[in-house]
């Protein structure tokens, strides 16, 4: 089995799973009990938000909370901070999470302002900061690597334009596909306001995840009860979840710079192996939706997206499917939906070339012969559906 | 303790000579219903089917009970001895913890004598049991209605046992599974299909399933979707198979050499001719699919005719007169619908003409086939057939 959907999800790394089931033996008081039992619950949790602000580099004024994973931790800075009337602005570029949170305000007559304009490739457009001031937003929503085509946002230039030109506007990060890859420095933090991440993206647990927010901002609660976590987010804290998400962490950082080579290594081995592709076959018309080339500031080397009209994307799955081949058709939350992805419509691309493309993404685990199986076998899948569409097109 | 489960069935009842046979299908559908349950009897004497069963597992005995197909209605009670004192202090017994204080309650009893030499006409039994039972009882604030009762106390009183019960839980109706012999019903995964196949178990069918899967282009969703559809369905019927027929070779055939306008058309009408070799070699007597008339543009009266001709036997379409909302409703009293209705596209857009005919002209069909080996392809696909028990769920 080679599995390449790991922005979709990852599998679990042995230490997590360690960690965790010694955790869920010992640990399983309420960390709210006022007896030893749950005060050495609350050590773990504590223990915890340490090793994650170490591996994250964290600076003191900010606030980890846990949440059940990236959509919640969205959901909870974007409505927290901005419901009813604080004005918005986005990329439509984002996770459904963050683009669907920030269009729900619009029932309170507080439609996200959309820089859709304002972009290259998906990177923010640093020119678009006095639109932003113009138009008096509070809150500018990004991706810090989108998921589906893994371009990344320089965070710390655009914190430093708004700081420049747009004081007013925070800024609020969604870092799930970037976490557990990303080399986090102390500066990176400078100017983000939010920032979210999941475990299950970087070989930890699914149903936990973290909202980090700079420490004197009030998100206002969107699960109320125990008032557990200052209140932000009530219910009792999964304390193995909590365990899993830092070991996870931690083993991600302590591998980061190997890892980071590894993952250039095996993009580079794909981006080679289709262009070659491309020119041993005439009617392969490759284009890449990722950087193929870009360094690690622009591009992640974890995700390439391309496009090869007129084949679909989902057929070329189920092919590689048979061979226990596994990739991505663009966010997993929209596989269904059967609409052509709105990143890659966004980005520039028609409805044939979004529909007829496919997201492949690593993650440690992988190796290039992993990448050679792929190509062979994509090769293959593509040569043998060619003729089928190509017919199709010819008599409609 | 034991509770007596009294099945009642009144569209047997209506059979003339082979009542016996429907009956014998009926309790053996039900006996092979009492899996996990210890020792429950089953025995049908005149008119009425009774289980014997402990009297804690008699809710659940009678919720599997609503699943089966024959049954008109059910009521849990016991069984006692036909003597007037026992049967009022059974009576006072249900009936007192109902009694809150200071809240009346009304209640009224009804007997029926099938044993006719038994003493005393029923409404005789009516009196001398509902009296014993308000003596008693009047000053917690008991009072006879023979009108509308808030509990009424049944008594049935037969040659071999006398039972008494409180409730009448309806049934499916219908005639037990099997009864009727064997047919095979065209499972898509979409709302209409299980809908259809069950209307034909209710009629005493056993109904087996045929799937034509295309997992090279659509994956293994719609694969995954039958199976657990044939589950759901197994909980009304036993011993059903599901058959799952390679279809991608024939859809890609068809899409190469056919017309356009026609494919769908010609996609059904291969469909057909596969489920009647396969009903022919498992012995079912007639197709059941899912069509209802106009729905989509293969359901059209000219394009089911175009299929219906391919085919010797019967095909039973028995929601073709019914709205979507009632498919819909049906759907959802089975449990189908929520299976239904998970995303799983239910064919690849590379075998969609742009225009899909709607009045497709069987000459043209017919100048179609003969441009691919369709005998041979179906012949392959009989062959890489896989063949399915899936467990009840």
């Amino acid at each position: 089995m080679i599995y390449l959907d790991n922005a979709a999800t990852t599998r679990m790394d042995p230490e997590v799973i360690d960690a965790m089931t010694r955790s869920m033996r010992e640990d399983f008081a309420n960390s709210g009990a006022v007896y030893q039992l749950g005060l050495n619950a609350k050590r773990r949790i504590q223990d915890a938000q340490a090793q994650i602000a170490r591996c994250l580099r964290l600076p003191a004024p900010y606030q980890i909370i846990f949440t059940s994973g990236g959509s919640e931790s969205n959901n909870l800075f974007i409505k927290g901070m901005c419901f009813p009337e604080r004005k918005t602005a986005y990329l439509e570029l984002e996770h459904p999470s963050v683009t669907t949170a920030l269009e729900s305000l619009k029932e309170f007559g507080n439609p996200p302002f959309s820089l859709l304009k304002h972009q290259t490739d998906g990177r923010f457009d640093l020119e678009a900061v006095k639109v932003l001031r113009e138009h008096r937003v509070r809150l500018l929503c990004l991706g810090h690597v989108n998921n589906e085509t893994g371009v990344v946002q320089d965070i710390p230039a655009i914190a430093a334009a708004l700081r420049e030109g747009s004081p007013q506007t925070q800024l609020f990060v969604d870092g799930v596909q970037a976490a557990g890859k990303w080399d986090y420095t102390p500066g990176f933090w400078e100017g983000v306001a939010g920032y979210s991440l999941s475990a299950h993206k970087f070989n930890g647990p699914k149903g936990i995840g973290l909202l980090i927010y700079e420490s004197r901002l009030n998100p206002r609660p969107q699960i109320h009860g125990g008032r557990q976590q200052y209140g932000v987010r009530s219910g009792t804290l999964p304390v193995p979840l909590i365990v899993g998400l830092a070991k996870a962490l931690e083993v991600s950082t302590s591998r980061g710079a190997k890892v980071r080579a590894q993952l250039q290594a095996l993009r580079r081995r794909l981006v080679d192996g289709l262009r070659e592709m491309q020119r041993n076959d005439p009617h392969f018309k490759l284009t890449f939706n990722s950087l193929p080339d870009a360094e690690a500031t622009h591009q992640s080397p974890a995700i390439v997206n391309f496009s090869f009209p007129p084949v679909e994307g989902e057929v070329i799955l189920h092919h590689l499917e048979k061979n226990e081949i596994f990739v991505g058709l663009g966010s997993a939350c929209s596989a269904y939906s059967k609409e052509p992805s709105r990143i890659l419509r966004g980005i520039g691309r028609t409805v044939e070339e979004a529909l007829c493309s496919l997201r492949v993404s690593f993650d440690g685990n992988n190796t290039l012969q992993d990448v050679d199986a792929f190509l062979q076998e994509f090769r293959q899948a593509y040569t043998a559906l060619y003729p089928v569409y190509h017919r199709k097109a010819a008599h409609p | 303790m034991t509770a007596t489960i009294l099945v009642r069935y009144d569209e047997i009842g209506l059979k003339g000579k082979n009542r016996r046979f429907f009956i014998d299908k009926l309790r053996g559908n039900i006996r092979a219903r009492m899996g996990g349950f210890q020792e429950v009897r089953v025995d049908a004497p005149h008119g009425r089917v009774f289980l014997e069963c402990a009297a804690d597992d008699a809710d659940e005995i009678a919720q599997r009970l609503q699943r089966v197909p024959g049954i008109a209605s059910l009521s849990v009670g016991r069984t006692v001895e036909p003597d007037f004192d026992e049967m009022a202090r059974l009576g006072t017994a249900w009936i007192t913890p109902r009694l809150q204080e200071g809240r009346g309650l009304t209640f009224r009893v009804r007997t029926r004598r099938a044993d006719k030499t038994f003493p005393g006409t029923s409404m005789d039994i009516d009196r001398e049991v509902g009296g014993r039972i308000l003596e008693g009882l009047r000053e917690k604030g008991l009072e006879v209605s023979l009108g509308k009762p808030d509990f009424t106390l049944e008594i049935e009183i037969g040659a071999q046992r006398t039972v008494m019960f409180s409730q009448r839980i309806p049934g499916l109706g219908g005639l037990p599974v099997g009864s009727a012999g064997d047919a095979l019903g065209l499972l898509s995964g979409g709302i209409d299909s299980p809908v259809a196949m069950f209307q034909i178990m209710r009629r005493g069918c056993r109904v087996h399933a045929v799937f034509f899967d295309n997992q090279p282009f659509m994956g293994r969703g719609g694969y995954d979707k039958v199976v657990r559809l044939c589950r759901l369905l197994g909980r009304y019927q036993e011993g059903a198979r599901l058959f799952v027929v390679p279809f991608e070779d024939i859809q890609v055939a068809i899409r190469d050499h056919c017309r356009p306008a026609n494919r769908v058309v010609l996609y059904r009408r291969m469909m057909y001719r596969i489920a009647q070799s396969i009903a022919q070699r498992h012995r079912c007597l007639a197709l059941v699919t899912g069509e209802s008339l106009g729905q989509v543009a293969s359901q059209t009266l000219e394009n089911l005719d175009a299929v219906s001709r391919v085919v010797a036997g019967s095909v039973f379409r028995p929601l073709i007169g019914l709205d979507k909302q009632e498919i819909i409703r049906q759907a959802r009293s089975i449990g189908a619908y929520e299976i239904s209705i998970e995303p799983h596209p239910d064919c690849c857009s590379v075998f969609m003409p742009n225009r899909p005919a709607t009045r497709a002209r069987i000459p043209e069909l017919e100048d179609d086939e003969t441009r691919y080996p369709w005998a041979a392809l179906m012949e392959e696909a009989l062959d890489r057939m896989e063949t399915l028990a899936p467990a009840p769920l």
